[in-house]
């Protein structure tokens, strides 16, 4: 082509295809372009220049976010063998000028709305207008099936490896650029029609972005750079569509673009990213793999790539314990080249070597070698950027607070446990080494209220230490990703978490959830928030009524005050809280135990957090009262009487109950006018709480044990369904201990029921426990 | 003449029931053959995985995962011997028979693995009347078919290798190694030509009985043959060889039509995956194989039944016979598993599945 000499020099690529990359840069040596045009948002040319920085280390990411909430985002990852980077690269060592020319973010993002509507056209009902995105989905159906048959016909197991013998392995220039253009032409001739009828969005979206791109390229030609000093680079799919005899969009046109306000930022990516999904939708699954085959071509060493994968696969095997021999290496090289041959191919492609180390190294097991191949062919690469490159200040924040919390070598891919002791470290000068596991603690609780997913909170494996605190870390680019969104939040880290505490005190409306705010900001090291979220709560507990929500509350204040010390918190203006609030709570106690059994159960726990604050806080709450309370509560007949044997647990444990009054109360609840449900229900709130403060007392078995004998048949029936549960929650020791009693009471000897109980099942009684199982409850 | 040999006997090997595939295959083959094939292994993956050749449509003999007939192939184009893995009943030995027929031309050269195997079975032995009027003497050794394969240059297989003793596994080792088997007796070693391979076979359910060492796998490419993937394959799979077996067997009655095959390979997939195809409900599996070969065997046993004892159509009541046999093995409890399933899962799919319902449970008693 005669044409092509003076027009620009077009190159359509496979985004992240090294093969691509390696001819590109074999071209761009051999024109020596002045101008460099690349498929990319044309508003990121400030970032180009930093992407190819000195210590930047791909995998990384343009990340385009709209400057209002909800955020949108937009992103463009480049590895080290994507065309497009190398490209950067080369223009920056030869001082070329390098340019993006694709829609700008910011008329992207609002493009990307408009595409998910559904058309309507005039005239159209809405049935039909209804049915337009169901057949978008219809149009990726297509050509999905498309790419289907392409590797039916040429015999490959799947598309991937269509593409990777054909165009990655081709390592002639001429043949390389003569069969993607081709392949990319025919592609687009077969999908158009079904395209503009199926996805009419998909085509319009296409034809702005590529009169925009072709009126970028004008605009360098015009600029003064020499129309065949320009190598213009972008997806093969647009290259036909670059032609500069197609129209330009005019100035009018641009202007009438929509446009949503847009920020960019770079961050590091990962390769396990990359392989899930990327920006373009044509990501790879195998991008280490990748990464290996574009480190071989660039060493010129294609024909080593077989040897290397598989060895490092044996490598990976037997790091993780499972033997193969370098003769299997061998015979897995041979494999692969044998499937290679069948297919007409030079080398193996990747699932050549896939399937190799599958016979080979598994021995036809996928399973034994998954793990291995996952960690060759995805890896735990993950990119970096320098310092000074191009950031969201949030993610300097975040950086600087790493590196302030010797926190750095946690951000991997790799889970990593951290264990914190939030008590101040006497042995080292500076207060902020004595404190850096406090701080480490309030920064990653941040992080938490952020939604950064970075640091996960495993629960305290030991009660009493409140001191110590359980991180399992894990860095991902959705982390990256998490931390420029907080952007609008705030500009560090710190003021980010008090406008999100803030915003959720906004929405709050029940005292439970403002006093987990003040834990919150607490935990959060934000003062000031928590001094905000206190006084919501003053105002909320005005009015609050529910016994349960005002237990939980008084919980968690509790909570803060015994601890909040450690975290070097002022806790005091919350001691008046606390007493208003359990005084409220005891007040209502016995109105609130009024309930049925389903209710109870939370009830249960609102009476627990209770009795402990109460105990925690003896000199600041009003201690007589609440015992007071529990004792009517344990007196009356008329309440929950599950409820009503909780309380009277408790009083047993405070030693506010003896022998007697014990004895007299089991006698009066379990006497025999009292109905099943409600005698049996009182001994199931009873064992709730410390059994072998049962277990000593002996006369409570004996009463129990004399009601049991003085039911009727129908009572002792109903009776059974309470006991069962009440004793249903026992341990088999506690069980045996119970039985041990009994056999006592009986006269029977503990140690003869014991020896009894161990005594295996003879077959009779098997036939009788087997009959008890096929008992009906259905009428009780 | 021939052609009424051919007619009597019971089974052919597969180079003979395909022949006129095979040679329209070689006919059109254009490709480069490796030393000792018939065919390109192009040609082999056709024969195997079916298509159109010139005017000669090839059936497919491998339906499924067309990958693996591929790394098979390939496997013996590395003269690696091949170790196909599977549950019983998963074509492995049908798969080595085609894939010997295609490339060798010879599938007749086997060992079959079983307790009495012994290395003489595998190497070579004597015919002692000769041995002891003549001495050792070429004409006195009888040899094995995998020694057979080794002078010819063509493959041996070698069925059910993991029921073998160990050490008659083992006497395998320095074939495979060496390629070569000593003769002391007559001072000559025998060195495999080219082309020389073997297929062994190897059944997951026998696991443990003989368990392989690790030397002799190592020896190996090992490939998994898998229960078929989806309904319609195994369906598909059921139906092309009840077709072939029915009509070498000349059973006098209809071919099953497809509902009927359709619920017996939905059976035979539940009861194996324990669980129904709509994946709603538990399903107990029984003791025994519930293969695709079993289901295979109890359709053409079924129309055996019909054909013999009635009038040709195949019924509800044979079909329930033939589940019955090829589901209650020995087991009682197997009884009570197809009982369940029967109330459970059958019972309940409405008026299709009625009449096969009910005589499967009046057979089940």
């Amino acid at each position: 082509m005669s044409g092509a000499a003076r027009g620009p020099h077009y190159w359509g690529i496979r985004h992240l295809s090294p093969a691509g990359a390696y001819h590109l840069l074999s071209l761009l040596n051999e024109v020596k372009p002045t101008a460099v045009l690349i498929e990319g948002p044309s508003d990121a040319g400030h970032l180009a220049s930093q992407l190819v920085a000195r210590g930047v280390v791909p995998p990384v990411a343009m990340l385009a976010y709209t400057e209002q909430l909800p955020v949108r985002t937009l992103l463009y990852p480049f590895a080290d063998y994507s065309p497009e980077y190398q490209a950067l690269l080369w223009a920056k060592q030869n001082g070329s000028h390098a340019a993006f020319i694709d829609l700008p973010t910011d008329v992207s993002l609002a493009l990307n709305e408009l595409r998910r509507m559904p058309i309507t056209s005039v005239g159209e009902s809405e049935e039909d207008a209804d049915a337009v995105p169901a057949e978008t989905v219809g149009f990726g159906a297509i050509q999905q099936q498309l790419y289907a048959r392409i590797a039916e016909l040429s015999g490959e197991p799947d598309y991937e490896a269509y593409w990777e013998r054909c165009y990655e392995h081709l390592l002639q220039p001429a043949a390389y650029q003569q069969a993607i253009v081709h392949f990319s032409t025919e592609l687009r001739d077969l999908t158009e029609e079904a395209e503009l009828r199926m996805a009419p969005q998909e085509v319009a979206y296409n034809e702005i972005r590529e009169a925009y791109m072709r009126r970028r390229i004008h605009d360098t030609i015009e600029s003064g750079h020499q129309a065949d000093q320009i190598v213009v680079i972008s997806g093969a799919h647009h290259t036909p569509a670059l032609n500069l005899q197609l129209p330009l969009m005019t100035d009018a046109e641009m202007k009438r673009l929509p446009r949503v306000p847009t920020r960019m930022t770079l961050m590091p990516y990962s390769y396990y990213k990359l392989s899930s999904h990327s920006g373009y939708g044509a990501g790879n699954i195998a991008p280490a793999y990748y990464e290996l085959l574009w480190q071989s071509m660039k060493r010129d060493e294609l024909n080593k790539l077989p040897a290397l994968y598989l060895s490092a696969v044996a490598q990976q095997l037997r790091e993780q314990g499972t033997w193969r021999s370098t003769a299997s290496v061998i015979e897995g090289v041979r494999l692969a080249d044998a499937l290679a041959s069948m297919h007409g191919g030079t080398m193996p492609t990747w699932r050549d070597l896939r399937d190799a180390a599958t016979v080979l190294f598994g021995h036809g097991d996928f399973g034994v070698v998954a793990e291995a191949l996952a960690r060759i062919d995805i890896g735990t690469a993950i990119g970096s950027l320098p310092e000074g490159v191009s950031q969201t200040p949030v993610q300097d924040d975040l950086n600087r607070q790493l590196k302030r919390l010797k926190l750095e070598k946690y951000k991997s891919l790799v889970s990593a446990d951290l264990e914190l002791d939030l008590r101040e470290n006497r042995r080292v000068k500076s207060e902020d080494a004595a404190y850096l596991d406090l701080n480490r603690s309030v920064f990653l609780h941040r992080l938490l209220t952020l939604g950064i997913r970075f640091a996960r909170k495993s629960p305290v494996r030991q009660n009493d230490a409140t001191w110590a605190e359980h991180w399992v870390l894990q860095w991902s680019p959705e982390a990256e990703i998490e931390t420029v969104e907080s952007t609008l939040k705030g500009e560090t880290i710190e003021l980010a978490a008090a406008y999100v505490i803030h915003e959720e005190l906004l929405a709050c409306a029940d005292i439970a959830s403002a006093a987990k705010l003040i834990r919150k900001s607490c935990d959060c090291g934000l003062p000031q928030v928590m001094g905000q979220a206190t006084h919501a709560l003053q105002q909320l507990a005005v009015d609050a009524g529910n016994f349960e929500q005002i237990a939980m509350t008084v919980h968690e204040l509790s909570v803060l005050l015994q601890y909040g010390s450690i975290r070097r918190i002022d806790t005091e203006s919350l001691v008046p809280l606390l007493q208003q609030l359990f005084l409220r709570g005891t007040l209502l106690l016995l109105e609130a135990s009024g309930c049925n059994d389903d209710a109870a159960a939370g009830m249960v726990s609102a009476i627990h957090a209770m009795s402990t604050a109460a105990q925690e806080h003896y000199q600041e709450v009003d201690e007589q009262l609440w015992n007071a309370k529990l004792k009517e509560l344990a007196e009356r007949d008329d309440r929950n009487a599950k409820l009503s044997g909780y309380a009277f647990s408790i009083l047993l444990e405070r030693h506010e109950a003896g022998e007697e009054e014990c004895a007299q109360e089991v006698s009066r609840r379990l006497s025999p006018g009292i109905p099943a449900d409600i005698g049996a229900g009182w001994f199931e709130g009873l064992a709730l709480r410390n059994r072998y403060g049962l277990l000593s007392r002996p006369y409570l078995w004996r009463e129990l044990d004399a009601y049991i004998g003085s039911l009727d048949e129908e009572p002792f029936k109903r009776s059974l369904v309470f006991l069962r549960r009440a004793f249903g929650s026992f341990e088999p020791r506690e069980k045996a201990a119970i039985a041990e009693l009994l056999g006592d009471l009986w006269g029977a000897g503990a140690d003869k029921v014991g020896e009894a109980l161990q005594r295996p099942l003879n077959e009779e009684e098997k036939v009788q426990l087997k009959e008890l199982n096929d008992f009906d409850f259905g009428d009780l | 003449m021939e052609m009424d040999q051919k007619q009597a006997v019971l089974r052919l090997p597969a180079e003979k029931l395909y022949a006129n595939e095979l040679e329209a295959l070689r006919a059109a083959d254009q490709d480069a053959k490796p030393a000792g094939w018939q065919l390109s292994p192009r040609s082999v993956l056709t024969f195997l995985t079916g298509g159109q050749v010139g005017g000669t449509t090839i059936s497919p003999k491998y339906i499924g995962n067309k990958r693996l007939v591929e790394m098979a192939i390939a496997t013996l184009l590395t003269d690696r011997a091949l170790l196909l893995i599977g549950e019983p009943g998963t074509a492995k030995s049908w798969l080595s028979e085609n894939l010997t027929a295609a490339i060798h031309g010879d599938s007749s050269k086997v060992v079959q693995g079983t307790a009495g195997t012994s290395e003489e079975h595998v190497r070579y032995s004597w015919n002692y009347a000769l041995l002891l009027a003549q001495g050792p003497s070429d004409q006195a050794l009888i040899r094995s078919p995998i020694l057979r394969a080794m002078e010819s240059g063509g493959i041996a297989r070698f069925e059910e290798i993991s029921r073998c003793a160990s050490e008659v596994q083992d006497a395998l080792i320095s074939i495979l190694s060496e390629k070569t088997i000593a003769i002391p007796e007559l001072g000559r070693e025998v060195a495999a030509q080219r082309g020389f391979s073997i297929i062994a076979t190897a059944n997951t359910r026998d696991r443990g009985v003989n368990e392989m060492s690790a030397a002799l796998k190592r020896r190996f490419n090992i490939i998994v043959l898998p229960a078929p993937s989806s309904l319609e394959t195994e369906i598909d799979i059921v139906r092309r060889r009840v077709g072939e077996i029915a009509a070498s067997y000349e059973l006098n009655a209809a071919q099953p039509d497809e509902e009927a095959i359709r619920k017996v390979v939905t059976i035979f997939r539940e009861l194996r995956s324990g669980v129904t195809l709509d994946g709603k409900e538990k399903v107990k599996p029984p003791s025994g194989v519930i293969s695709t070969a079993e289901a295979i065997s109890l359709l053409t046993g079924s129309m055996a039944l019909a054909g013999s004892f009635g009038n040709g159509e195949l019924t509800d009541e044979d079909i329930a016979a033939g589940l019955q046999g090829a589901i209650v093995k020995d087991d009682a409890k197997d009884q009570l598993v197809w009982k369940e399933y029967l109330d459970n899962v059958m019972k309940k799919r409405g008026a299709t599945w009625r009449s096969l319902y009910s005589a499967c449970s009046e057979m089940n008693g």
